[in-house]
């Protein structure tokens, strides 16, 4: 949907997405996404298998507690609750069958930068009704994965030869820190060894954006762009995230140090093709 | 740095999961329809492992599955497409009409006065001829529409308005672009159309595709 000037969108976390799904026996791709803000809900009626991952957040089913990630069979009047814990940005809630949902553009994803998809394009409010319809799958338990340490893995991007080797260099070596100004748009960074204090307004034509792409703003902020970036982009961009480190890159808390790691297209196919689910 | 001209196109990973044909380093015309043109033909017939073809102002974007798809093989048939003729297909045209300044175009009289002309001056040099679209982006149904004669070019406005209707009629940079949704801006508001390049209901949501040709009429 690009070529309409409308990005993917869809989980920040697409594997714990995918996890939960699992865990839920989803038969399609709807789900809800929330952040740190948690998520409250009752079943008004019926019964269905409910799963949940991506974090480290904190779960109640009336009031008892129970372990994250996991699963459970709700009946009517259960009410779940979910808080933020000790990590992730972003958890996710799936349920056996599908979410009653009208796709738009071929996808169920709600885009609120577009104002396309879900509910009207918004993010859920207290009071939203929604329906859970068809059998689900038989859940299935998913391949726990080994979490992630260390720097991020990218490639050089479009416009690294823009920056001087000191530059590159000094990028690969600096901490970055997260900041608050992180949406689904995107994670601005605080670059407190001044990598690019010396950042020059250049003027570029606009060229297609991806999700990872790591912009460098005319007053010097880094910014990583999320699964809801603009289509196009006009600023430099000295790299882009590695597809299998997006996911781990999109749960990480404000005001955390990060660094950078060069790796290269082969080596991040690699990678991918070794992950889980 | 290499260097990148419309007969000497640069692939070049965008991520992993993506491929830029870059047909320049800056906008001009030979660029964009050199885009434009190879976006069609592989558009015809995509290599096996392509799922998106966008194009842009001077480039192609395509997206591929990593984990199927071998980048150096998509790229080998790329070089194959981009020695061929890039296949013209006809453009359509279309007429838009616009109501210049007022509270639709609150911008027209200063532009007008910052290009030495008078608001109907401008306005009859800005439709006198149509003007490509360039492409789509920034926003869903967003066109950018060029290329204005050199007496036509302004640079964008100091400040953005936070919000602009869609509809609105966009001028800066030797180009008119035109909001299909509401849109934050820091183009000069000449006018606002009722045409509406984006609905996401039907498909394709989108009715101007790079390269149509555009007519402006005032109403």
């Amino acid at each position: 949907m690009l070529s309409h000037g409308v990005s993917a969108s869809g989980p920040m976390d697409r594997r714990s997405f995918a996890r939960a799904g699992q865990w839920a026996g989803a038969t399609d791709g709807t789900g809800i996404e929330f952040t740190m803000a948690g998520l409250a809900l009752t079943l008004v009626e019926g019964e269905v298998f409910a799963a949940w991952d991506g974090g480290e957040f904190s779960v109640n089913l009336n009031a008892g507690r129970l372990d994250w990630p996991g699963y459970t069979r709700l009946a009517p009047g259960d009410r779940l609750e979910i808080s933020a814990g000790p990590g992730g940005n972003y958890g996710y809630l799936r349920f056996g069958g599908k979410l009653n949902l009208v796709p738009v553009l071929g996808s169920v994803a709600t885009s609120t930068r577009a104002r396309l998809g879900g509910l009207s394009g918004r993010t859920l409010a207290a009071g939203d009704v929604l329906e859970i319809v068809g059998v689900g799958a038989a859940p299935r338990s998913p391949q726990m994965e080994t979490r992630e340490e260390g720097p991020i893995r990218f490639l050089w991007g479009l416009h690294a030869e823009l920056f001087s080797a000191e530059v590159r260099q000094a990028f690969v070596a600096a901490k970055f820190r997260t900041s608050t100004a992180m949406d689904r748009m995107g994670v601005r960074l605080g670059d407190e060894s001044g990598v690019f204090s010396a950042a020059r307004v250049l003027s570029l034509v606009s060229d297609p954006v991806v999700a990872g792409d790591i912009q460098i703003l005319g007053d010097g902020t880094p910014i990583v762009l999320m699964r809801d970036h603009q289509p196009t982009g006009g600023y430099p961009r000295i790299g882009t995230v590695i597809t299998a480190d997006l996911d781990r890159f999109a749960q990480i808390r404000p005001n955390r140090e990060i660094s950078f790691a060069p790796v290269s297209l082969d080596h991040a196919h690699r990678i991918l093709r070794s992950q889980t689910p | 740095m290499a260097f990148i001209a419309p007969d000497r196109p640069m692939i070049v990973p965008l991520g992993d999961s993506g491929i830029l044909v870059r047909f320049g380093e800056q906008l001009d015309d030979a660029a964009n329809r050199a885009a434009i043109g190879f976006a069609d033909s592989v558009l015809q017939s995509p290599p096996a492992g392509v799922e998106e073809v966008v194009p842009s102002l001077v480039s192609v974007f395509l997206r591929y599955d990593p984990m199927q798809s071998d980048f150096g093989g998509i790229c080998g048939e790329l070089r194959l497409r981009l020695t061929g003729r890039p296949s013209a297909h006809s453009p359509n045209t279309h007429i838009i009409e616009v109501r210049f300044g007022g509270a639709d175009g609150p911008d027209l009289e200063a532009v007008a006065a910052e290009l030495g002309l008078d608001a109907p001056g401008f306005i009859a040099r800005h439709n006198a001829l149509p003007l490509r679209v360039l492409t789509t982006g920034f926003a869903p149904g967003f066109v950018y529409c060029g290329f204005h004669p050199e007496g036509l070019v302004l640079p964008r406005r100091q400040s953005v308005r936070p919000m602009v209707p869609a509809g609105s009629v966009l001028f800066a940079a030797g180009q008119t672009a035109i909001a299909a949704t509401d849109i934050p801006t820091g183009w000069h508001v000449i006018g606002r159309t009722a045409f509406r390049n984006f609905d996401p209901l039907t498909d394709p949501p989108t009715q101007l595709r790079a390269g149509d040709l555009l007519t402006f009429r005032a109403i």
